[in-house]
């Protein structure tokens, strides 16, 4: 039961052992600086080659693009393998893929969208972690009513000058593309008039200022575009049908690609035997955590919704299953997630009793920090990507029908 | 150290859906909402036997009982899932009938090692001609294989059982009742009672629920033959009988909180207050989205129990379909109970009135949590499996 599923194939459950191999002979050692916790907290260049250095690794290996085809530079497309890597990556607790924005929301929507170039010019560099993608959406008038959003691309021979103003830009610091909503018709529909672009980063007009995230942390960013200039092919799809394809790379953002989901999943089961792992050890009121009743029953709680996760997402796998609801379980993926990980972060932190109080950089603090760390930070995921408010909203009104709030 | 994924089966492949699963759910779906509506429902609160006997024998007839009963014994031999996408059908619909008492008599005959109890009984049972139950629970509270004290002693090649059952799911409709006793060695047994007989009095309870009728039975040594005794280990078969009665109650929520969440929701679309339908209002509209996303999450909990119930690994680990289980009866509970409350609530002052169908299902959600164990009873034995 630890490595095969039940009805897994010989060959992939072969393919399932490799993995696991190869994971436990190349993860790389704990460094001895403070890695981020997941992607939206990488801040210094150190971070990021040891982050960048792994997941080219698991590309050299073979392990990385099975949700691409192999003309682009994937492994071609197998949902199997490409769950199973996801899966042994986060059962082993390996560090997670630096390069995810791209990975996970840029690529699909590149292969969804892409010409023939495109495709075949940036898959492969997303893949391998050659090149870094960041995300320009947000605005600072323009966060939960995305699409009232004042950037402007306006065209010029050969391409596009660019200026305006996006923020909260994970990894724009170490980014060579940015997928970049801008408006290119101000006379259109609030809608109509945007458009998606493949935004290369390296160019003049271009100011990447650093925000500081309230665990004190950076890794994110805004970015202030003054003229900047774009090539023509930086478009992606046609001009005007960018609000249709940002809300593909929203969907898969919030985990509507089947695999990413169960990936996170197993993550998240994962995450169970390290809040038991603490609660053996962290004592409280002269006892350890886990002999306390209160304690007991809220880690088992967590542990119940973790297994609930994890078999909702499993639930993709049999489209008919779903047929009453096709996308609620798409839609509430990120939803659910989020507000998981915090309630578990949070309970992680009250298991420290009088050693919570210690910070990052204390000798003494419980597990270097990280509990009151991925607290504070787990806000990120209920806030990015769709507020759980925004979310409730759309699942009400598109899911459910419910009348529209206005 | 204790490895969470070593205690419950991971997300199976695909759940072994089927197209004969999608239509036997559709055809169940179907009949339920022709025969079991609100108004049948409402009608058995007032029926003195709380179910409608026609329409039992044509759930009979359609195999509901017998659905996962080898076909050797009149059954139809078909999958957990199968199972339990009956059941929240029934949920659903609020399906008043003795099936949940039936259906837990069936599981300890076939978990006992007996051919002949199986070749006498079974068959009786599925097509009706005997409603079977089961006597988990003791008074005070107390239920489950390690509350048992009822006492069985042998006297002269019988056996004489005494004690007290309560809550046995209608034990006054019962021909067949299975009651747990500890034996003169201290052994726990399941014994076969036909009723009526001497020393067995019935007396029916006033369940929180009227369509889940019960009753508390009185035995004063009432003699059994000696083959009246289920073969086997009696604590593991208990547990297994309890281990599928949370899977079916937890399923049986999931529709009931499914039916509680859509009448709400179009209530919600419908009802006008400022100019608007209610449902436009966020304060209105995210509790109803958070019923649905527990009762997604509740479903994916107990196709997750059905993959454990088929699962070949719990032939040699049957506690690995039991945790499931348990985890599938905890959430749905909290889920269902989540819904009906915001069902009441959201209806406003007409949620409050008898007429409105969500208090239907509040009684269930009562009756439901009551019985085979509540959430935290649950949580707090999966705590032992995870810390000792």
């Amino acid at each position: 039961m630890s490595g095969h599923e039940e009805g897994e194939s010989k060959e992939l459950a072969e393919f399932r052992a490799e993995v696991k191999a190869w994971i436990a002979e190349n993860k790389p050692p704990k460094p001895d600086f403070k890695l981020p916790l997941s992607f939206l907290e990488v801040e210094s260049r150190q971070q990021f080659d040891y982050l960048r250095e792994w997941q080219r690794k698991v590309f050299d290996a073979g392990y990385l693009g099975y949700d691409v085809p192999e003309e682009y530079g994937g492994r071609g497309v197998d949902r199997d393998r490409f769950r199973v890597v996801g899966q042994e990556l986060a059962r082993a607790r390996a560090p997670f893929m630096v390069n995810l924005i791209a990975l996970q929301w840029a690529g699909p929507t590149i292969l969804a969208y892409g010409t023939e170039e495109q495709k075949k010019s940036l898959l492969r560099g997303i893949l391998s972690a050659e090149e870094i993608w960041c995300q320009g959406f947000s605005e600072p008038g323009s966060g939960s009513d995305l699409a009232s959003l004042q950037t402007r691309a306006v065209k010029v021979d050969g391409g596009y000058r660019v200026t305006g103003h996006k923020v909260w830009t994970t990894l724009a610091h170490f980014a060579k593309y940015m997928i970049l909503m801008a408006r290119t018709d101000p006379a259109a529909s609030k809608y109509a008039g945007i458009s998606y672009f493949l935004f290369p980063m390296e160019t003049e007009g271009v100011e990447i200022q650093p925000l500081v995230k309230l665990s004190g942390e950076g890794g994110f960013n805004q970015v202030v575009f003054d003229d900047a200039f774009m090539p023509e092919s930086a478009l992606l799809g046609e001009e005007g049908q960018g609000w249709n394809i940002a809300m593909t790379t929203l969907m898969f953002e919030r985990g509507a690609n089947e695999g990413v989901g169960r990936e996170r999943a197993a993550g998240f089961v994962e995450r169970i035997n390290t809040l038991a792992e603490v609660a053996r050890r962290q004592r409280r009121g002269g006892r350890p955590v886990a002999e306390d009743p209160v304690f007991r029953d809220r880690i088992v709680r967590a542990w119940i919704e973790a297994q609930a996760m994890a078999l909702a997402a499993a639930r993709s796998e049999a489209p008919q299953l779903n047929a009453d609801r096709p996308m609620a379980l798409p839609l509430m993926n990120k939803l659910v997630m989020s507000e998981w990980a915090q309630r578990v972060a949070e309970l992680g932190c009250e298991m420290l009793g009088a050693e919570g109080a210690l910070w990052v950089g204390d000798e003494n603090a419980p597990d270097d920090g990280d509990w009151p760390r991925a607290f504070m930070n787990s806000f990120g995921m209920t806030i990015g990507g769709g507020t759980s408010e925004i979310l409730r909203n759309i699942i009400g009104e598109r899911v459910l029908g419910l009348p529209k709030s206005k | 150290m204790t490895d969470v994924t070593q205690l419950i089966p991971q997300a199976p492949h695909g759940f072994g859906f089927t197209e004969d699963h999608d239509l036997a759910r559709k055809e169940a779906r179907r009949f339920l909402s022709e025969h079991s509506t609100r108004e049948h429902v409402r009608a058995q609160y007032e029926d003195p036997r709380g179910y409608d006997r026609d329409l039992y024998k044509q759930a009979l007839e359609l195999g509901w009982l017998g659905l996962s009963v080898p076909e050797q014994y009149g059954g139809a031999g078909l999958d957990a899932l199968h199972l339990l996408l009956l059941w929240e059908e029934l949920g659903r619909a609020l399906y008043p009938s003795p099936l949940f008492g039936s259906a837990l008599a069936v599981e300890a005959l076939l978990r006992g090692r007996h051919e002949a109890q199986r070749g006498q009984y079974l068959p009786e049972i599925l097509s009706g001609n005997a409603i079977a139950t089961f006597a988990y629970a003791e008074t005070g509270g107390n239920w489950g294989a390690d509350a048992v004290s009822c006492r069985a002693e042998p006297q002269e090649g019988k056996w004489v059982l005494s004690g007290t059952k309560a809550h046995v799911p209608f034990g006054a409709s019962a021909g067949l009742l299975l009651v747990p006793a500890v034996d003169h060695k201290g052994e726990l047994g399941i014994f076969i009672l036909e009723l009526p007989a001497a020393g067995i009095e019935v007396k029916p309870e006033t369940s929180v629920d009227p369509t889940r009728r019960s009753a508390r039975v009185e035995l004063d040594r009432v003699k059994v033959p000696h083959g009246a005794r289920i073969q086997g280990d009696g604590k593991a078969i208990f547990q297994r009988v309890c281990s599928l009665g949370y899977a079916l109650l937890a399923a049986e929520m999931v529709g009931a909180s499914e039916a509680v969440m859509l009448m709400t929701r179009d209530y919600a679309s419908d009802r006008q207050q400022f100019g608007r339908a209610i449902g436009s209002f966020q304060a209105v509209k995210h509790p109803i989205v958070n019923a649905m996303m527990q009762t997604e999450l509740a479903r994916s909990l107990v196709l997750g129990a059905a993959a454990a119930m088929s699962s070949t690994e719990t032939i040699d680990r049957p506690e690995v379909a039991e945790h499931a289980a348990r985890m599938a009866k905890a959430f749905a509970e909290e889920a269902l109970s989540f819904t009906v409350q915001r069902g009441v609530q959201l209806h406003g002052g007409f949620g409050f009135t008898w007429d409105c169908d969500v208090q239907l299902y509040f009684k269930r959600m009562l009756w439901s949590r009551a019985t085979l164990g509540d959430a935290t009873e649950h949580r707090q034995a999966l705590a032992r499996v995870l810390f000792g």
